[in-house]
């Protein structure tokens, strides 16, 4: 008891790179340690454990996010076999909420990386494109909970979706014109003026670790 | 060398001699001294004290906020799916529709309601035991002082005190039930019996400084009845039979416990199960069904949740016990954390060190409070009525309510429950779906 609460130089350095404060850091790295079970790594084993999140019906696609490369920030592709603390925070990171003190440069930037995450949700074979076939297996994921629905069901509503996303892409198309698929900047365009902040934030707490008065 | 022994005897006699007149003594006739009020009113002081110590130390302002029972770290969206996702393009699906389920697949990621009832709940104000606030900062001199004069206090006299009372509790209960066993079936036996139980709770919850409220006392269990409460921890069999006589529902256990069980069972009658007739449930419901059917025999006490629970919130029944029949006496149990955390983690500590914890904590004060019966009315199935009860007991004891299975420590959620989620979804979809349709089919012409 009674040691001094020195934040170490590490944790400073993760609350200015990843925009949490230190004690919603130290929170969060209480979970962590619960999710890993006291490892310094996670891996996709340990989602298993939530309950909460096997209600998900893309429960597969949210895990597979934590452990995609390209939102870890790394240069390389692919998946990750296993991350740590600080790859945890990287990926919460695209929760979090804009903050008031924010310039047109930086809210900018914020939502770019909220896109170009959502984005990689769907590329699901990192090509860089989001195809029919890809579209389709996101929707097929999120009903196949419905016996009633049948897959054809599924796909017409994928199809007409996509449908949708090339009219405000490329525009009109001619009858020969085969469209490969939404590319980040065609994904870029549908959003443009659309609010999506408000959408895509987890509300952080403000939480204290000193005592309050009852 | 003799004078140190004859030395050591002498005060080891006066110790015995003082913990029988002011403590066994007292329990055995059922009267109380005062001493644990007393000793309660000079505790609340002196964390009240540490309290505004702590608050004069810290060095920002901090604002007025209440302490709320559960602290996450973050606030939950609770928008139904219907209003969050609305198609107002009037096309089926969009892209974002995919943000709501993201959004509730990373809260669940930070904080998940049903592991967070798995662990201690965490104390917004300190109470000088290091284990409910490891991260806390140094404040002042003082306060370290008195810190650690609550160590040597807890260390060096209190739990010496308590193993000694639980010691003499547990050995009076094994030879009392011996005892009482060999005499003949008779209302001498029941009543003998009853003194005996009575007398060696009360020594075991003075072994824990244990300071209990009971409420609605007209409420108690009756004879022929069962008795459903919100789990904790092992303690809580002891808190209810602080009051009264219940026949207790368990697995025989190896070890000390099985000499308890094995004495007890002669005096008064207890419902022990072999293992493996656990497995069996018709069996299970059978032998508690007889026990009910007669109107002699003491209420039974279960706890329907079947593991530990952290006492913020009252989990899943299992609806065996509410099968059985008869008139359910439902109690609700709620420990304040603030003097020591009953709650026992079982897949952290074991038996011994969870008992050593709790002889170290300052007391345990709790609420019990006894409810009006209920029975199962007509057309209510034994799950409906589970969750009736549980909403009772809740209500009552100021819990949360989960709908999820105490199991969940340690198993999986069934595949159901995941594919209820989707089919809400779906459903809306086809819902728009039969609409959009038609506008689709004009849109792609």
């Amino acid at each position: 008891m009674g040691s001094a609460h020195s934040v170490p130089a590490e944790m400073r350095e993760l609350a200015d790179r990843t925009g949490f404060t230190s004690e919603q850091i130290e929170h969060l790295h209480r979970r962590f340690k619960q999710l890993s079970q006291d490892q310094l790594t996670i891996r996709k084993e340990n989602f298993d454990n939530i309950p909460d999140l096997e209600f998900n019906p893309i429960r597969g696609k949210i895990v597979h996010a934590f452990f995609d490369k390209r939102n870890l920030r790394q240069e390389s592709d692919g998946l990750a076999d296993e991350i740590n603390f600080e790859d945890f925070l990287t990926i919460m990171s695209y929760f979090r909420p804009i903050e008031m003190n924010m310039d047109e440069e930086q809210l900018d930037r914020f939502r770019k990386e909220k896109l170009k995450f959502l984005f990689h949700m769907y590329d699901s074979d990192h090509d860089g494109k989001i195809t029919l076939q890809e579209y389709r297996n996101v929707v097929e994921e999120l009903l196949s909970g419905n016996p009633h629905l049948e897959k054809e069901s599924a796909r017409s509503i994928a199809d007409g979706a996509m449908m949708e996303a090339a009219s405000i892409c490329v525009g009109q198309m001619g009858p020969d014109q085969v469209y490969e698929g939404i590319t980040f900047d065609d994904f870029l365009k549908m959003w443009q003026g659309i609010d999506i902040e408000t959408k895509m934030h987890v509300r952080f707490l403000n939480v204290d670790t000193i005592a309050h008065c009852y | 060398m003799e004078d140190v022994w004859s030395l050591v005897l002498r005060v080891g006699a006066a110790w015995v001699a003082l913990v029988f007149t002011l403590i066994v003594l007292p329990s055995a006739l059922g009267v109380s001294l005062g001493i644990s009020e007393a000793y309660l009113r000079v505790l609340v002081k002196t964390l009240e004290w540490a309290t505004i110590r702590i608050e004069k130390g810290v060095k920002k302002p901090q604002p007025q906020i209440k302490t709320s029972a559960t602290n996450g770290i973050i606030e939950r969206d609770e928008t139904p799916m219907e209003k969050e996702i609305v198609h107002p393009h009037r096309v089926d699906f969009e892209f974002s529709d995919i943000f709501y389920f993201c959004r509730k697949g990373f809260e669940a990621i930070v904080e998940d309601e049903v592991t967070q009832r798995f662990s201690s709940e965490e104390l917004f104000s300190w109470n000088l035991l290091t284990r409910t606030n490891v991260n806390f900062h140094y404040i002042s001199l003082r306060l370290t002082v008195v810190w650690v004069i609550g160590v040597i206090v807890r260390y060096c006299f209190l739990l010496p005190l308590r193993i000694t009372l639980a010691a003499i509790g547990i050995t009076s209960m094994i030879v009392g039930t011996t005892i009482v066993g060999q005499l003949p079936n008779s209302s001498m036996k029941d009543y003998l019996s009853e003194v005996v139980h009575l007398t060696c709770s009360r020594i075991l919850v003075r072994a824990l400084s244990g300071t209990i409220h009971y409420h609605n006392k007209e409420n108690k269990p009756q004879k022929g009845g069962i008795c459903v409460a919100n789990h904790t921890s092992p303690i809580d069999a002891i808190i209810l039979t602080n009051d009264g006589c219940y026949a207790m529902v368990g697995q025989v256990h190896g070890g000390l416990m099985g000499i308890i069980q094995r004495a007890t069972v002669k005096a008064c009658p207890h419902v022990w199960f072999e293992r493996s007739e656990i497995k069996d449930r018709h069996l299970v419901t059978k032998r508690l069904r007889e026990h009910v059917a007669d109107k002699n025999k003491l209420p039974i006490l279960i706890f329907p949740e079947g593991t530990c629970i952290n006492n913020t919130s009252v989990m899943m029944f299992k609806k065996g016990s509410f099968e059985i029949g008869g008139t359910i006496y439902p109690v609700a149990i709620k420990y304040d954390p603030q003097f020591g955390d009953a709650f026992w983690n079982s897949s952290k500590y074991n038996i011994v060190s969870y008992l050593l914890r709790i002889m170290t904590s300052w007391a345990i004060v709790c609420n019990v409070w006894y409810m009006p019966p209920m029975v199962r009315q007509e057309g209510e199935d034994a799950v409906q009525f589970a969750n009736r009860v549980r909403s009772a007991i809740a209500r009552q004891g100021g819990l949360t309510e989960l709908p999820w299975d105490g199991g969940l420590k340690r198993a999986k959620v069934k595949d159901t429950f995941k594919e209820e989620q989707q089919k809400n979804f779906s459903k809306m979809l086809v819902r728009n779906g039969s609409v959009g349709n038609l506008s689709a089919g004009t849109e792609s012409d």
